[in-house]
């Protein structure tokens, strides 16, 4: 069975097997035995409150309990752009009129700005290929929502997450052919590589730093503009139904969105509840499936169950003894839990 | 003899045979009736004008041939380029990019919307009817308006400039152009021309170029070729500037890209190198050794200016002017006269 947990000194090993298969495109999961370790550090002394908020990097892994190896990653970093300068372009608008020619033209602009520092980050998700089945992506990514419904006061007022841009099946980027290979010479993979490294500092150095017009990139690039990678857009699906949405910032190299969100805009805010795991659960049928997590910041754990049960408080949710011992809860011990799937909008 | 003179009313019907001619290359030139008929006023208002600031003035000068009095060009002197507006250039600056990280070690060219030539006097409205057949007479219409600063400084700025047609097609299409004003005019690049009637001094310039800087790298190739690339037909012009001390440097037009030319007063050879000399008729022997001259009145009003072939001026201290030329400049023995070699 699976399970989503806080990330755990002894993981490291499992952590480095991950990384191993991610390949090309993961700037923040190398396999990288000595950046991993730190990583992992950071993360357990997060969890153990040891550092301060903003420092705070929340790692959780996927475990496979009956494989004993883990099957996934995903993070939230507490805010992003308070060591070194985080760059994003701002997509604005400018509006060029003469009224003695008649002539109004609207030019889109990109800014490069750094005004997401600050805000917390949703990063670094991996699924092992043989996982990608059934709920297992959406387990991955949305426990980490449970965890900030669980636990808002520890993060910034927005949450941000970056999407891989667009590219061609051969890795070309459109957008760094039209725009950063002017003013950096160098290969796309190179440059991000450098970024995941830490070494931004190049990016004050050489990105333009006056505001550009979209309108003269050339068309290719204009297009894939706050696009998503292929592989992504289901990604971006689960993002953006879970109330993060596009709102005008891309990446400086690729041009993917960044999406956004108010933290007391999630949907988890709004629609997860606490429930009491029932300790005589009446037999039923398996109804749809909830994510349900404990409520421990040190030992944070989630699941999908499809034991029924209702978003409201007072309620109580029968979970079996694999399930509670999956969570590291007993019976009469409160959980947090939310549907796994938005619902439906009405159509009245 | 060919003499260069202020424009009178009387040119009016004469430049606008000249404006049906006057080329795409020279967007200056005033082409419409009215057009012409207030340059001309506004020249013949200048030259009267008791000048303590340069501003508004622009002066118009016509290329008139003694023979039969005809008007075989005609060409302007502005006092600031601005007049009572902004004058726009593009500006190219270089920006350094150096990243130790990366070893990269390059330069960026960047365009800016400035307005650092407001203040520079301009030439403009250069206009010859047959420049393949025309000889010393369109170095005489170019460098006269120079001479004539020379004998009033005071009218003038203290730098000189002067924009060249850029880089068109057959078919008036500017590379330049569509890369980039295109984006904010939305029009051809003549109709554009001839909307703001070649100035760079209007308003809507400023309500509708970019207030950013461009960043040349992401113009297409083309259009970087075209910068400050001179129109074939503005060839001669630039050939002209060029002896008179006028070089090229970080500005180029707005529109077409097109090069735009710049010098100190100092550096221009009708300051640095013109001499005032008394005029003194005398017969000469025939086999003196002559020189071809540019020489003009040094008047303000009735301003007059001529090629004469003379004796060499280094160790006179007057001059031989014949009596045709003379009678061209208005001048008598001991009148003063400003003379720069040719």
């Amino acid at each position: 069975m699976l399970v989503v947990r806080a990330i755990q000194e002894r993981d490291l090993d499992g952590l480095m097997e991950l990384a191993r298969q991610t390949g090309d495109g993961m700037t923040t999961l190398k396999p990288d035995r000595k950046v991993l370790g730190k990583r992992v550090e950071v993360a357990c002394a997060s969890f153990a409150e040891q550092i301060a908020p903003p420092q705070r990097d929340y790692v959780f892994v996927m475990e496979d309990t009956e494989a004993g190896r883990l099957a996934g990653v995903c993070a939230i970093k507490s805010a992003v752009g308070l060591d070194e300068p985080f760059y994003n372009y701002r997509i604005g608008t400018l509006v060029h009129s003469s009224n003695e020619l008649k002539v109004f033209s609207r030019m889109e602009t990109l800014y490069l700005s750094n005004d997401l520092t600050g805000c917390s980050e949703l990063c670094s998700l991996f699924l092992h290929p043989e996982y990608r089945k059934g709920h297992n992506g959406r387990l991955l990514s949305k426990s980490r929502f449970l965890f900030i419904a669980q636990f808002p006061h520890l993060f910034e007022q927005k949450l941000i997450a970056e999407l891989r841009g667009f590219q061609h099946s051969d890795g070309r980027s459109p957008f760094w052919e039209g725009l950063g290979r002017h003013f950096f010479k160098i290969d796309f993979d190179r440059a991000d590589d450098m970024t995941g490294m830490g070494k931004k500092s190049f990016i004050a150095e050489l990105m333009p730093r006056h505001p550009l017009y979209v309108a003269y990139l050339p068309q290719e690039a204009q297009d894939v503009i706050g696009r998503v990678h292929v592989d992504t857009v289901p990604a971006r699906r689960l993002l953006e139904s879970e109330g993060m949405y596009y709102e005008g910032y891309v990446d400086i190299f690729d041009a993917g969105p960044v999406l956004q969100a108010r933290i007391s805009e999630l949907r988890s805010l709004r629609e997860s509840a606490l429930a009491l795991v029932d300790p005589a659960p009446a037999a039923s049928a398996a109804g749809e499936p909830f994510l349900v997590s404990s409520t421990v910041l040190q030992d944070f754990r989630v699941i999908v169950s499809h034991a029924g049960g209702g978003p409201n408080v007072s309620d109580r949710i029968g979970l079996s003894g694999a399930e509670q011992a999956l969570l590291a809860c007993a019976a009469g011990g409160p959980v947090r839990t939310m549907s796994l799937n938005p619902k439906k909008p009405n159509h009245a | 003899m060919f003499v260069v003179r202020p424009v009178e009313t009387k040119d009016i019907p004469a430049l606008a045979e000249l404006g049906k001619v006057a080329t795409r290359g020279v967007h200056t030139f005033p082409k419409t009736p009215s057009a012409i008929e207030r340059a001309v006023e506004r020249s013949i208002a200048s030259f009267a004008a008791q000048v303590e600031i340069p501003s508004e003035e622009s002066y118009f000068f016509v290329l008139e041939s003694s023979r039969d009095r005809s008007i075989a060009g005609a060409a302007a002197i502005s006092a600031t380029a601005g007049s009572a507006g902004t004058f726009f250039a593009f500006r190219n600056d270089v920006i350094h990019q150096v990243s130790r990280d990366l070893n990269i070690s390059h330069s960026v060219h960047v365009l800016t919307l400035c307005s650092d030539l407001t203040s520079c006097s301009q030439l403009s409205s250069f206009f010859v009817r047959d420049q393949q057949a025309a000889g010393q007479e369109t170095a005489l219409l170019s460098r006269a308006r120079l001479l004539f600063a020379a004998a009033a400084p005071h009218r003038f700025g203290e730098k000189f400039f002067a924009s060249l047609a850029g880089m068109t097609d057959a078919n008036g299409r500017s590379a330049f152009w569509e890369a980039l004003g295109r984006k904010f005019f939305q029009m051809d690049y003549l109709e554009a021309e001839r909307l703001v009637e070649g100035a760079r001094n209007r308003t809507l310039i400023v309500e509708l170029m970019p207030h950013y800087p461009i960043y040349v790298p992401l113009l297409p190739g083309e259009a970087q070729a075209a910068m400050g690339q001179v129109h074939p037909e503005g060839e001669l012009p630039f050939r002209m500037l060029s002896e008179e001390g006028f070089e090229p440097d970080e500005f180029i037009d707005i529109f077409d890209g097109g090069p735009i030319l710049r010098a100190h007063k100092h550096a221009l050879r009708s300051f640095s190198s013109s001499a005032r000399r008394e005029v003194a008729y005398m017969v000469t022997p025939d086999d003196t050794p002559k020189t071809s001259y540019l020489v003009c009145n040094a008047r303000e009003a009735g301003f007059r200016a001529v090629i004469a072939e003379c004796p060499r001026l280094e160790s006179a201290e007057s001059i031989v002017l014949s009596p045709e030329a003379m009678r061209c400049l208005d001048v008598v023995n001991g009148d003063a006269v400003l003379c720069v070699k040719l």
